[in-house]
């Protein structure tokens, strides 16, 4: 199964970025996003630190938090000295105090307060775009571009991406080629298919950024620029000016991903569009509910009828939605507007045999519910997602667990004496008295082997 | 976490009465109205930072208007295309910052040259300004998508006197937020205000007065920047004692004994046989008593 979370997402600079940070005098879009990463109590503290040039005793910190929430306040501390967002300094007194990293500091205060280098040249120094684009346009253009890919990964005919994507989609595992024929999708892209828009948009990103080392770019470099581009404004122009070469191709495969709009390839001027100013939202925990939806004019919004007697009505035109609802259930009928399909036991089946889970299908279902549908609660019929979980489960009969066999014992007290051994010890998985076969858990089979050489030894 | 999908709203309601602020100004020169707003802004700022889905609307309280700050001029040209002002600093600011921040500017640069001040109207709108921010509050949770939560809360930052007139207008506005679950805060920087104290109380919100107004935006910072959720975790100062005294209808007195209209629960200082709200006549029995004496007196002679 794909794992896509935000915590893939904050790992990735929390692991790799700080470091750097620290050397590199960075962008104040890099703290700001870091800023946004930190757990609720945490910024609370960055903000009343902000301001304070001196460092603070640390026992003054500490009461900060009523003593029910001290686990919260460890856990504060501790990330916060884990990202080097504040240091340590002996006070006079000989206190242990604590002071905000000044780098970071600076360029929080630059981000909230101004001051500092601009972010990005603004479209300004271009003068007006004669064919400047309205935000329906950019969404349109957004939608489309990423819908490329996504037919490209379905293997419509229409759709031809550059030689670089489709490398990244089968460096990603999304897709697979066999020697010289056109890649095709495999079971981890049919899983891809069925995120929503947004966690698509982060994984995809991701595999970006792993193999952007690979490819001679410079992983700080681009990192800064997709934060720096995540806070800029939806309509507005940004000029090029200034961007390195390898910056530069970034923006090409921007361009190709429908996250930034260039008119020309060499036009002087760019516009970033909705999908890449939620990419700093993240992930967010639930998006089940219609949050992610909010991302207008991704296509996301709500087609899907589910009924108590599993037909599925899809109120959609488009080829990939329609096979996308067909990797899991069994088309009826078809309409201009409305495919009619039934989710039967074989579809759901097929479905997981492809390497789709329930889980998927049932969020697939949530995030695409029609509008009439979310007003209920729960969204998706109860008995839907009972029956496609109970599927699931039919597939997986067999339960594996690894043991160790201890047979041909001599005696029937020498295996009982194991027996209860193992047993005391909670190790034991299986026994046979009558045959006097037992099997014992790998972490319990060294001490069970000891303690069986010891009673030899006694006897 | 489910809170970070919740949409977080910060209404901030400014007292920018023009006759505390010049009194102010000639008092303590280096803590003005602008350097009031100033704090405001970082706070604002920094409300706005924390996560995407934080909202601020920032409301003057005028003595004569209570005025949108911001979000106002968003409204109408709803992107930013057409905005004469959109050439921000060109430093490292947050963009979407500077364009709040300018608005801010411009729009109290608007408020305060237009309005003149008359002599007879010199209380600050307060309990207006708190309605605007309850109907702007409302107005955003029915705009909110289907499944998506909003917590809003207001933050009062008062410079002026309490105005006893208000009193009713502004019991309606506390009762209609504690309704709507919204928490009132009160950040108040000269004289003690009993009005605010209820409202704080009753909502649940946090009571400030500030020690030092120059460190306003520390203060702010500090108390009122975190939410409600992690308020529960933080220290904060304790509640301060409420003056729960009721402003009486007829002079706007604030009172702790007085007469109440059994009927309609209006409240006196002195006693009137007719209650002016609703016009019940109160049928005494003393002069009755009075009375019944006299005729016994008529008889017996």
């Amino acid at each position: 199964m794909l794992k896509i979370s935000k915590l893939d997402y904050r790992q990735y600079y929390i692991l790799d970025i700080p470091d750097i940070r620290i050397q590199e005098d960075e962008a104040a879009a890099t703290c700001l996003a870091v800023y946004r990463e930190l757990p609720p109590l945490a910024k609370n503290y960055v903000m009343r630190m902000l301001f304070l040039d001196q460092p603070l005793p640390q026992a003054a910190v500490a009461l900060w938090v009523k003593k029910d929430s001290q686990k919260d306040h460890d856990q504060c501390v501790s990330v916060l000295s884990g990202l080097r967002l504040w240091h340590t300094q002996q006070l006079q007194g000989g206190l242990q105090g604590n002071i905000l990293n000044p780098i970071f500091k600076d360029n929080l205060r630059i981000a909230l307060l101004g001051g500092g280098k601009a972010w990005a040249d603004q479209g300004d120094s271009l003068g007006p775009d004669r064919h400047a684009r309205d935000v329906d346009s950019l969404d349109k253009y957004a939608l489309e571009r990423w819908e490329v890919i996504l037919h490209f990964m379905v293997g419509s005919p229409s759709a031809a991406v550059s030689q670089d994507l489709s490398q990244l989609l089968i460096q990603a595992g999304l897709m697979r080629t066999e020697a010289g024929d056109a890649p095709c999708i495999t079971s981890a892209g049919f899983q891809f298919l069925l995120l929503d828009t947004a966690s698509q948009l982060w994984y995809f990103t991701l595999q970006y950024l792993n193999s952007a080392q690979t490819r001679g770019m410079d992983l700080v470099e681009i990192l800064s620029f997709l934060f720096q581009l995540s806070f800029s404004t939806l309509g507005r122009d940004y000029s090029v000016e200034g961007m390195s070469e390898s910056l530069l191709t970034f923006l090409q495969h921007l361009r190709e991903f429908g996250l930034v709009f260039q008119r020309k390839r060499k036009s002087r001027r760019y516009y970033p569009t909705r999908l890449a100013i939620t990419l700093s939202a993240g992930i967010s925990a639930n998006t089940s509910s219609s949050v992610m939806g909010a991302i207008p004019g991704t296509g996301d919004s709500g087609f899907i009828v589910v009924e108590t007697n599993y037909r599925l009505y899809a109120y959609t035109n488009s080829e990939l939605q329609i096979a996308l609802v067909a990797l899991f259930s069994q088309c009826l009928y078809r309409f201009p507007n409305v495919v009619v399909a039934q989710i039967t036991r074989e579809s759901v089946q097929q479905a997981i045999i492809n390497g789709i889970t329930a889980q998927q299908i049932l969020h697939f279902l949530r995030t695409r519910a029609h509008p009439v549908m979310l007003k209920l609660n729960p969204v998706l019929p109860p008995t839907i997602t009972d029956q496609i979980r109970l599927w699931e489960l039919e597939r997986d009969r067999l339960q594996f667990t690894e043991g160790v066999l201890y047979n041909q014992f001599l005696s029937q007290a020498d295996f009982e004496v194991l027996r209860d051994r193992a047993q005391g010890m909670g190790c034991l998985v299986w026994q046979n008295v009558g045959q006097r076969v037992m099997v014992v858990s790998p972490e319990g089979h060294s001490e069970v082997k000891r303690f069986w050489k010891r009673q030899k030894s006694h006897t | 976490m489910a809170s970070e999908d919740e949409v977080s709203l910060l209404v901030v309601v400014v007292d920018v009465n023009p006759i505390w602020w010049g009194q102010q100004a000639n008092k303590e020169p280096q803590f003005t109205l602008s350097r009031c707003l100033d704090a405001v802004m970082v706070m604002g700022n920094s409300h706005l930072v924390m996560t995407r889905n934080n909202k601020l609307a920032v409301i003057a309280s005028h003595c004569q208007e209570s005025h949108f700050l911001y979000p106002f001029k968003l409204w109408k040209c709803a992107d930013g295309h057409g905005d004469d002002n959109t050439s921000t600093s060109g430093d490292g600011k947050y963009e979407l910052l500077s364009v709040a921040n300018n608005l801010i500017a411009e729009e109290i640069k608007v408020l305060m040259s237009r309005t003149e001040v008359k002599g007879n109207q010199t209380d600050t709108l307060l309990a207006g300004s708190l309605a605007k921010a309850l109907c702007y509050i409302h107005r955003v949770t029915k705009e909110l998508e289907a499944g998506q939560e909003m917590k809003s809360r207001i933050l009062v930052i008062k410079a002026a006197e309490d105005c006893a007139l208000q009193y009713m207008n502004f019991m309606n506005v506390i009762f209609a937020a504690q309704k709507q679950n919204i928490l009132i805060d009160a950040c108040v920087l000269d004289s003690d205000s009993g009005l605010l104290q209820q409202a704080c109380d009753i909502t649940g919100g946090l009571y400030l007065k500030i020690p030092q107004k120059i460190a306003l935006a520390q203060y702010l910072l500090w108390v009122f920047l975190p939410d409600s959720d992690q308020r529960s975790q933080l220290v904060l100062p304790p509640p301060v004692h409420v003056d729960y005294r009721a402003a009486c209808f007829c002079h706007r007195n604030l009172i702790e004994i007085g007469y109440v209209c059994s009927v309609c629960l209006s409240i006196f200082c002195n006693f009137s046989p007719i209650c002016t709200t609703c016009e019940t006549a109160f049928k005494i029995p003393l002069p009755q008593m009075v009375k019944t004496k006299k005729k016994k007196l008529k008889s017996s002679t």
